[in-house]
């Protein structure tokens, strides 16, 4: 199978990294979505997509405000301008070997890392191991979306998890979640609002 | 030491205060070139005429020549070709200072070609040529100037052999090579040379049979003007051509105001100088003024064409609305948007030059090669930047 790439680092620290792809690229990312980066010595770090910026300048505002855009020059723009796309990625976790950890990864990765989407058996084998202990990592993050962040990762994984056979693995993340946030009532209310929008969706 | 705004507001109030009646004076001098323009609408004959006998004693003279359109009339927007391919290209350079750490000159050209209602993004081509050693010998500003603009069009030249017809080819400024006043007998020889390679570029672009085009934004020309004055002398008054100038104030772009609405273009011209000597039979250059602006806001533009432009209806038409359309596409400010994505292809920024200065002296110092450094002038204008940054 061909690994997505779907950026290159733009910054990084302990907690998160954004990425910067081209326009063109921007089909492959989803929000929620695992990705990965690689590093040296068998060590590859693990993120959720929280936030996909398309990112303007003078040309584009100008062109913006035109009753009528042609093909080729939104082609253009698209494709042969450097206007970036970036995308920021919330830190979950870490592999190292064969071992995945839901702890914050020991350094970030470094500018112009490759960034790949994880495939459904990588989504399946980061997201089965421990207790879910990454979750912890999202509910911190309160400036983020955190209820649509979980509900999108958690629809996402429950697809996986689903076609190889394991569709019990939705109630035991729900049921962490609960436990997680059984003090903090509004966020609970929100994630399971959220996970009942992805349920009507099935 | 700063601006002294005291001294400066000082004077922008008599600025003001003169504004006012140097705008009438200017409206009345447009209004009477006006009528003088309707008045000669058709006298072919009569302002080629003047025009030889200012020759005589101008023969420095750069004016407009009629050619077969009344010189007032307005021509329409006509229709875009089903399908073209629109070229267009832009140069920067960065000229040698012997005040940095390497002496060296750089001329980078982009050109982008796009293919009308395609959805295909235009391909991009960029040519970066560092200039050193005895290529820095006797080389002025105005001929780094000259061989960045010769870059332009030889690109040009290049990409549009083998398109298939139509194709429409433009660059930013005038079509004719310039050097300018000053410059010595040198410079001249070097001019000389340029203009031959010039010349054999522009025969490519015809023999390729694609439309060229030099698109002038704002113009300040006063040809069209300086014909009109020339034509109000009698042949008694014409020894005092030289300092005849009863439109002084005005600019081509102030006589066609109002004459044009938008989209259409001026009647053809033909540019009379000096140099027009260098560019004839097909390369033999010509003009037209072009509102790219939208109704209630005028912008007009000063295109230059050569003849084999002029000669073939179709290709005039096709380069016409062209024009119009790229400019179009820049909503609130018109100009060609294939011209802005070249200018941004082939700029070179501080950060790029100094990238290329670092290049230089990396490759020297690796081979032993002692590195000046930069002049303690430069140094101290460096500091004075960086500590107000």
């Amino acid at each position: 199978m061909t690994a997505i790439e779907i950026g290159r680092l733009l910054r990084a620290s302990t907690t998160g990294f954004v990425l910067g792809c081209r326009v063109m690229q921007l089909d492959k990312p989803f929000f929620g979505a695992l990705v990965r980066v690689p590093q040296e010595h068998d060590y590859q770090i693990y993120g959720l997509v929280h936030d996909m910026r398309v990112e303007d300048d003078g040309l584009v505002r100008q062109l913006a405000t035109v009753e009528f855009v042609d093909e080729s020059t939104v082609a253009d723009n698209r494709q042969n301008r450097t206007t970036p796309v970036e995308i920021s990625v919330l830190a979950v976790g870490y592999q190292r070997h064969t071992s995945i950890s839901h702890l914050l990864p020991p350094r970030p990765p470094l500018s112009l890392d490759l960034i790949y989407l994880c495939e459904p058996d990588e989504l399946r084998g980061f997201t089965a191991e421990g207790r879910f202990g990454y979750f912890r990592h999202v509910l911190r993050a309160v400036d983020l979306p955190v209820s649509e962040l979980l509900a999108a990762h958690l629809q996402q994984a429950q697809q996986a998890h689903a076609a190889a056979g394991n569709p019990g693995w939705i109630d035991a993340a729900t049921q962490e979640l609960i436990t997680l946030l059984r003090d903090d009532y509004q966020t609970l209310m929100n994630v399971l609002a959220a996970l009942s929008d992805v349920a009507k969706s099935r | 030491m700063t601006v002294d705004f005291q001294q400066v507001q000082r004077q922008v109030k008599e600025l003001g205060q003169n504004a006012q009646a140097s705008l009438e004076s200017r409206q009345h001098t447009r209004e009477q070139a006006q009528q003088f323009l309707h008045a000669c609408a058709e006298a072919y004959d009569l302002l080629h005429r003047k025009v030889e006998q200012a020759t005589l004693y101008d023969p420095n003279l750069r004016c407009a020549l009629p050619v077969n359109e009344p010189i007032d009339g307005s021509y329409r927007q006509p229709e875009l070709p089903a399908q073209a391919t629109i070229l267009a290209a832009d140069g920067s350079q960065i000229a040698p200072s012997r005040h940095e750490e390497v002496e060296y000159a750089l001329i980078n050209t982009g050109a982008i070609q796009m293919k009308l209602g395609s959805p295909e993004p235009p391909p991009i081509s960029v040519e970066s040529v560092l200039l050193y050693d005895e290529k820095l010998e006797n080389l002025t500003d105005a001929l780094l100037a000259l061989a960045r603009d010769l870059s332009e069009r030889r690109l040009l030249a290049d990409l549009a052999v083998g398109l298939p017809p139509p194709v429409i080819t433009f660059t930013d400024g005038q079509m004719e090579l310039w050097l300018g006043q000053a410059g010595d007998r040198e410079e001249h020889g070097l001019f000389q040379e340029s203009l031959l390679e010039y010349k054999s570029v522009l025969q490519k672009l015809c023999a390729s049979q694609a439309a060229a085009a030099g698109y002038v934004d704002r113009p300040h020309a006063r040809t069209v003007v300086r014909m009109l004055e020339v034509a109000t002398l009698s042949e008694a008054e014409m020894p005092q051509v030289k300092s005849h100038k009863p439109f002084r104030t005005m600019r081509d772009l102030h006589l066609f105001r109002g004459l044009l609405r938008p989209g259409e273009r001026s009647a053809l011209f033909e540019i009379q100088s000096p140099s027009a000597k260098f560019y004839r039979d097909e390369l033999a250059l010509f003009f037209f003024y072009l509102n790219v602006g939208r109704q209630g806001r005028e912008s007009l533009a000063r295109v230059e064409v050569p003849r084999w432009v002029v000669d073939s209806p179709p290709m005039l038409d096709h380069l016409h609305a062209v024009l119009v359309q790229q400019c179009r596409v820049m909503g609130a400010h018109p100009y060609p948007y294939l011209l802005h994505r070249a200018h941004e292809t082939a700029v070179v920024s501080l950060q790029e030059k100094e990238q290329v200065t670092q290049m230089i002296a990396h490759e020297l110092l690796g081979r032993g090669i002692d590195v000046e450094g930069k002049s303690h002038k430069q140094q101290l204008k460096d500091q004075a930047t960086r500590g107000k940054a």
